[in-house]
């Protein structure tokens, strides 16, 4: 049992930090379509939403390097659970809000003719996200990680 | 848990490859904060105006007529879409002073959006902005096809009738690439965030119809 939620430790490594470095990847060479999709969400300040289109894919390739090979998966795990959840607000009021915008999560981004935005598949994918980072955040052991197991104490402390 | 912690010693890896990572992300990050600021000194085309977004403005001494900001990417299609619709009316207030138009040539969509932008900027020089302009949108191809280089715009330019030299070097040499990117971070500044964006006398035209057909962007212009 044990062992099986090692493998399985890796295997939500891997997911979780394949979608973010190919979510940043795809974004970071098209930094003024990153901006518009940040921008189009409408939740923050336009300076600030451009200077988050410009380092977000940055830091989601940085967390999924770590997350694939192992290193302070805690710490990432937590981050990206972070970031899940705002993508999950930043999604829902989009919709609720009436807005027609792409996700822009892998690329893309902006404005969208009224009536063609999609916003439950991206909520669900990043739902799914949002699980995997959590279980991580509990269970950061895994197969073929850089961390070293970490001791019991910390886990009970929740850290 | 197969292995028991051995504490202190191969932590080292795991700290190595945490500080490389980060370092390499913050490196890359830097130069690209740096580059996306407004470079004031880049050299500006004739008819463009630091004040109204880097664009490429026609009538600009007029008053008392609407002003039409329109936000667009050469590699475009719908923008495309929007210049076969309206391209001709803008033209006639453009030639009949009707209207201040003020065009913004964003290149979010790739590289070859900005080697357009610039020669754009170049034909404006040779004040054939408007020729050239249709020009590149009556033969768009797809986006990041290849089939935009430096050599293919010089042609497009001399194919609307610019033959001079500078025009030829301005496009090669990519004169422009610093007022290029000068015109992206504006539009960033002004929320745009999708193209084509037209705004008349400040006011963002909702998306819709009104972008496509030409009785209803005319409405539109003369509500002001």
């Amino acid at each position: 049992m044990k062992e099986l939620q090692l493998w399985f430790g890796l295997l939500a490594r891997l997911v979780l930090g394949g979608v973010l470095l190919l979510a940043g990847y795809l974004k970071y060479d098209e930094l003024d379509k990153s901006q518009m999709a940040v921008r189009a969400y409408e939740m923050l300040p336009v300076p600030l939403a451009n200077f988050i289109g410009l380092v977000l894919p940055f830091f989601e390739i940085g967390m999924g390097l770590l997350l694939i090979l192992g290193a302070g998966i805690r710490f990432t795990a937590a981050l990206s659970v972070l970031l899940m959840v705002v993508f999950v607000i930043g999604i829902s009021q989009a919709w609720a809000r009436g807005l027609s915008i792409d996700c822009g999560c892998f690329g893309g981004g902006g404005q969208v003719e009224p009536g063609t935005a999609n916003y439950l598949t991206p909520l669900l994918r990043d739902t799914g996200f949002l699980a995997l980072g959590i279980y991580l955040f509990r269970y950061p052991q895994s197969k073929f990680a850089l961390d070293k197991t970490p001791p019991p104490a910390a886990i009970e402390k929740g850290i | 848990m197969s292995t028991k912690p051995k504490p202190g010693k191969d932590n080292f890896t795991r700290n190595l490859v945490i500080g490389v990572v980060v370092g390499v992300i913050l490196i890359m990050l830097v130069p690209t904060l740096i580059s996306k600021q407004t470079d004031t000194s880049a050299k500006i085309p004739a008819s463009v105006s630091a004040e109204r977004g880097y664009g490429v403005v026609f009538n600009g001494e007029l008053t008392g007529v609407p002003v039409i900001d329109v936000y667009e990417d050469f590699q475009c299609p719908v923008c495309a879409q929007f210049e076969a619709a309206q391209g001709d009316y803008l033209e006639s207030l453009i030639e009949e002073k009707k209207a201040t138009v003020v065009f913004h040539t964003l290149s979010f969509i790739g590289t070859e959006s900005v080697l357009a932008a610039n020669a754009a900027a170049c034909s404006a020089d040779e004040d054939k902005f408007l020729a050239l302009h249709k020009m590149l949108y009556q033969t768009q191809p797809k986006e990041n096809s290849g089939a935009w280089t430096n050599e293919s715009l010089v042609s497009a330019g001399n194919s609307v009738g610019i033959s001079s030299e500078s025009f030829e070097k301005c496009v090669n040499t990519g004169e422009y690439a610093g007022w290029v990117n000068n015109v992206a971070a504006a539009a960033a500044q002004e929320d745009v965030n999708s193209t084509p964006t037209v705004f008349i006398n400040g006011n963002e035209l909702k998306r819709g119809n009104e972008y496509y057909d030409r009785a209803l962007f005319k409405a539109a212009v003369e509500r002001g």
